[in-house]
């Protein structure tokens, strides 16, 4: 490199500025404009300001000191960049010191260049400038280019030589500004098209994170090589950046980023895969960046001297964060790094960076096997999604350590990938993980969204909802139907976490479906009943549409800040409300019939022991929904269970499921029969979390609930099911009374009883439905409720022939499609009908 | 030279600036607006609960055009946003005076 300019040229301002960029951008075109091109730029500009400063002085003698500020005081100035200079004066400011100014300015502003000019007296220049935050910090690299060496040391800030308020105001100063600008980018490194001065690990972080460990006056608390190799990548890019604009520009757009990559020779046979290549390594260099930063920032923050507490198996918290006790034994137990995470989720602690740093040097040594032993250990992997505080944090840390990528197969191919369009904002990987974060702030923040926070308050199993999350995108690798590629990676995964069907069922429903919520809401005319029908009949069950509903919300919310608007917020819930009423009070309408493409499906498929047309006698006239919602398998098992049904006698399944349990009953309709088995689970004890009940045009009765063993009656009699069954077959056969049993249970029980906290609301519709009236009902949860409810029902001589169960936390949700004589019921059934529930749930409270 | 504003269902976005694109106009603007016509909103049931709604988001689009567009431009709004149901929308025409290209001071 060339670094002579002609000796007349020095004397010239302009000839020095011209041959200053050219050798600039000859380096630039080499792919040689790093550190050493700008500290050279930065070398000739030090040149022409000294040639000012003395041509300015023969005419004007004063006794100043001019000085270099900032990214120009570190040499590391850009063609294009502001030249920040200090100018200090031993006395006051007068005529003299005017004319020198002039004499310095005047020609620098002639060449085009932007000047950030601060002129102090010596008094003025001494006092610490608390309110001018951007100043104080380019202080701290202020360099003398020409004057008194003696007036300079009076102003010199650089880091380390500030102590007591100084140093205090310049932390301070320096993590407000930090705090802003990270904000300002969505605290995130992974933009699209990211700004490489400003955005979060750029080359602010790098000044900030140096600056910061000289403060805390333990420069080797930071990586810095590494971050000298970051900092000369995104001095290369700086330089094509402002060459190819002729400004101050640090966008690293699309279109310069094919140019970029050019430039630096990044491989690939095509524009997209140099592109790629040249994205990925920026963003291996502002990881490293963020993480110094963070180190630095640590290093400055105090934090409370605690004593270490245990937060696992070789696992404490110490310092503020969670770490390994013993960093060997760590290494070689992979199984145990799960417990890292788990225990900075309930600690509310970050991960310390040498834990990180074990987790990604170690981590290609092991395979999921060695990270998930255990079915015990894959349950926890999938427990630890569910939303809370610090979710985000932790999955990014695991994704920075590149633990994610091997926990989940294939999420490390959309690491750092990118989306061309208007639109996306950051890299799919980055993409997906804010979308955990929304759901994250849904419960950190309810205020701000209570109705979508109270949908996932009711959620049974959120951590599938943000499997789903981050699964939905992970076929975007592919260029092209990327929701189908999902889908397929994810039965991989879903096998490698041994997920069990309903959970596997669901999350692949969300990553098919998962534009399409979005579809109906922003295209479609949802105004029109048939559209919601068929999103209604698409989406099955109520679970399904409020995750897939939360789904479209936070997706949306992580394509870039501003997308989500109240606007589209209240599209979407009034989609969302559409669907839900459909599917809660339309279905009934909606029965399967003989020759229907989903009942031939289920036909072809059928077990041999399943005769030809035994399916569709059994199922023809309940929902369609109860073929969306029930696994082929599963309805296949309830088909035989209606076989040999007689009067007065029920024939039930009941499977474990998880924590929960399943009951399935088949029965010949006859009154109080599902007023009878509610209260047969409430009184040994059960809680029931959701379920339905439906009738056939034969007459048929298939009721299903899932509940969990709330008094452990199952747990701790061996012969509990067996009792629950006879006890059930007398019930409905008229040998017992449950309701007498029921309420000298409860009696003993209205000790037990917690303050009414959901105001109760009672809805009945006779305008939805053709066929049905609809009892929709909203309470506090209680034992025996349900029962309680079905019983006055009957009592008004109502038909109970569909029912939807759902009790989110401690609401309970029915909706009841209730006939007479089999007609909607007459206007002054359903008023007494009414006026009867009112008091029963007035009493109830 | 018209303005011509049109509130549409949201649904009807991209039927409508298709439609206009046809005429080859230089170009247009969508914002997200809320409002209610002669029906004034809508009674909305989730849950049994019932709730109001006043203000139904709608899309606006507005276009300036050269007077001889106007009808062709009220037309294709017309056709692409109509469903025949309540809530189709509204089209507005307003005289523009003057507009002025901001990056090369051009005034027509």
């Amino acid at each position: 490199m060339q670094n002579i300019i002609a000796a007349e040229d020095r004397r010239r301002p302009g000839a020095l500025l011209a041959a200053a960029r050219e050798q600039f951008t000859a380096a630039v075109e080499r792919g040689l404009g790093g550190r050493a091109a700008h500290a050279r730029f930065s070398d000739h500009m030090d040149d022409l300001i000294r040639g000012l400063v003395a041509s300015s002085l023969a005419s004007s003698p004063v006794n100043m000191a001019v000085a270099a500020l900032g990214g120009y005081g570190r040499r590391a100035l850009s063609p294009h960049s502001d030249v920040d200079l200090l100018l200090v004066f031993a006395g006051d400011i007068g005529s003299a010191e005017e004319a020198f100014l002039k004499g310095v300015l005047h020609p620098l502003w002639d060449l085009g260049l932007t000047v950030g000019h601060q002129v102090r007296s010596l008094e003025d220049a001494l006092t610490i400038e608390v309110d001018n935050p951007t100043f104080l910090l380019s202080q701290t690299d202020a360099r003398l280019l020409a004057g008194s060496p003696a007036l300079f040391a009076y102003v010199d800030r650089r880091g380390p030589s500030l102590t007591g308020e100084a140093r205090e105001r310049v932390i301070e100063a320096l993590l407000r500004l930090t705090t802003a600008r990270y904000d300002a980018f969505d605290d995130t490194i992974y933009q699209l098209e990211p700004d490489i001065r400003e955005a979060p690990g750029g080359l602010r972080d790098i000044v900030a994170a140096r600056l910061l460990a000289s403060l805390a006056h333990d420069p080797a608390a930071i990586d810095e090589d590494h971050l000298e190799q970051a900092e000369n990548f995104l001095l290369r890019v700086r330089g094509i950046l402002h060459l190819a604009a002729r400004r101050n520009s640090n966008i690293l757009s699309h279109e310069l980023q094919e140019r970029v990559a050019e430039r630096l020779h990044f491989p690939g046979a095509d524009p997209t895969q140099r592109v790629e290549a040249l994205m990925s390594r920026y963003f291996a260099h502002a990881r490293t960046v963020a993480r110094a930063l963070e180190t630095a920032v640590a290093q400055v923050t105090p934090t409370p001297q605690a004593p270490p507490v245990a937060a696992g198996t070789n696992i404490e918290l110490a310092g503020g964060a969670i770490r390994f006790i013993d960093a060997a034994r760590a290494s070689t137990e992979p199984a145990s790094w799960l417990g890292v995470f788990e225990a900075a989720l309930d600690h509310g602690a970050a991960v310390a960076p040498e834990t990180l740093a074990l987790m990604d040097s170690r981590g290609r040594r092991y395979a999921l096997a060695d990270l998930l032993p255990s079915a015990e250990a894959r349950h926890r992997f999938v427990q630890l999604l569910r939303p809370r505080r610090g979710l985000y944090a932790v999955l990014s840390a695991m994704h920075d350590c590149r633990l994610l990528e091997r926990l989940i197969t294939g999420f490390g191919r959309i690491s750092g990938r990118m989306i061309r369009d208007f639109y996306h904002k950051y890299t799919v990987d980055e993409h997906t993980l804010l979308t955990v974060r929304g759901i994250e702030r849904l419960v950190t923040t309810p205020a701000k969204r209570p109705r979508f926070a109270e949908l996932l308050a009711g959620l049974r199993s959120p951590e599938w909802l943000v499997l789903a999350l981050l699964l939905h995108d992970i076929g975007k690798w592919k260029d092209e139907n990327h929701a189908e590629e999902s889908a397929r990676m994810a039965q991989v995964i879903f096998d490698e976490l041994a997920l069990d069907p309903e959970a596997r069922h669901d999350v692949e429903f969300l990553i098919v479906q998962h534009l399409e919520m979005s579809r109906v809401t922003f295209r479609r005319d949802h105004s029109d009943a048939r559209v919601i029908r068929q999103f209604a009949d698409l989406v099955g069950t109520e679970p399904r549409l409020q995750m897939l509903c939360l789904l479209t919300l936070v997706d949306i919310g992580a394509v870039s800040p501003g997308t989500l608007t109240p606007w589209k917020e209240d599209l979407l819930w009034e989609v969302f409300v559409r669907a839900y009423n459909e599917l809660t009070h339309g279905y009934g309408d909606s029965t399967i019939a003989a020759g229907e493409a989903a009942l031939a499906a289920l036909e072809s498929g059928r077990p041999p022991d399943l005769a030809a047309d035994e399916l569709s006698h059994v199922l023809e006239g309940f929902p369609r929904r109860y073929l969306t919602s029930v696994e082929p398998a599963q309805i296949y098992r309830h088909v035989r269970l209606a076989r040999d049904l007689h009067p007065d006698e029920v024939h039930l399944l009941l499977d474990r499921r998880g924590d929960a349990w399943e009951l399935a009953v088949f029965a010949l309709d006859k009154p109080h029969l599902f007023s009878n088995i509610c209260g047969t689970l409430a009184f040994c004890g059960m809680d029931i979390l959701r379920g339905s009940a439906m009738t056939s045009r034969s007459g048929l009765v298939l009721d299903i609930f899932q509940f969990v063993d709330g008094e452990q009656f199952f747990a701790r009699n061996a012969d509990g099911p067996a009792r629950f069954e006879t006890l059930l077959q007398d019930v409905v056969a008229g040998r017992e009374d449950i309701a007498a049993r029921l309420l000298r249970k409860e009696k003993g029980l209205l000790h037990r009883r917690t303050p009414v906290r959901v105001a109760p609301v009672i809805h009945i519709d006779n305008d939805q439905s053709p066929t049905y009236t609809v009892l929709e009902l909203v309470a506090q949860d209680a034992p025996g409720l349900l029962h309680r409810v079905s019983r006055v029902v009957s009592g008004h001589g109502c038909e109970v022939d569909l029912v939807l169960i759902s009790t989110e936390g401690n609401k309970a949700i029915d909706v009841f499609h209730l006939t007479q004589s089999a007609a909607k019921l007459p206007r002054p059934v359903s008023h007494a009908l009414e006026v009867d529930l009112e008091r029963l749930l007035e009493d109830a409270s | 030279m018209k303005l011509v504003m049109a509130i549409v269902r949201p649904a009807k976005i991209d039927d409508v600036t298709a439609a206009l694109e046809k005429l080859d106009l230089p170009g247009l603007t969508v914002t997200e607006v809320r409002g209610h016509g002669r029906q004034k909103g809508h009674t909305v049931t989730y849950r049994g609960a019932e709730y109001d709604v006043n203000l139904l988001p709608k899309a606006m689009i507005e276009t300036v055009v050269p007077t001889e567009l106007v009808e062709p431009a009220v037309a294709a709004i017309t056709a692409a946003a109509r469903t025949g149901e309540v809530g189709d929308g509204r089209v507005f025409v307003i005289p523009v005076e003057r507009s002025t290209n901001i990056r090369t001071g051009e005034t027509d």
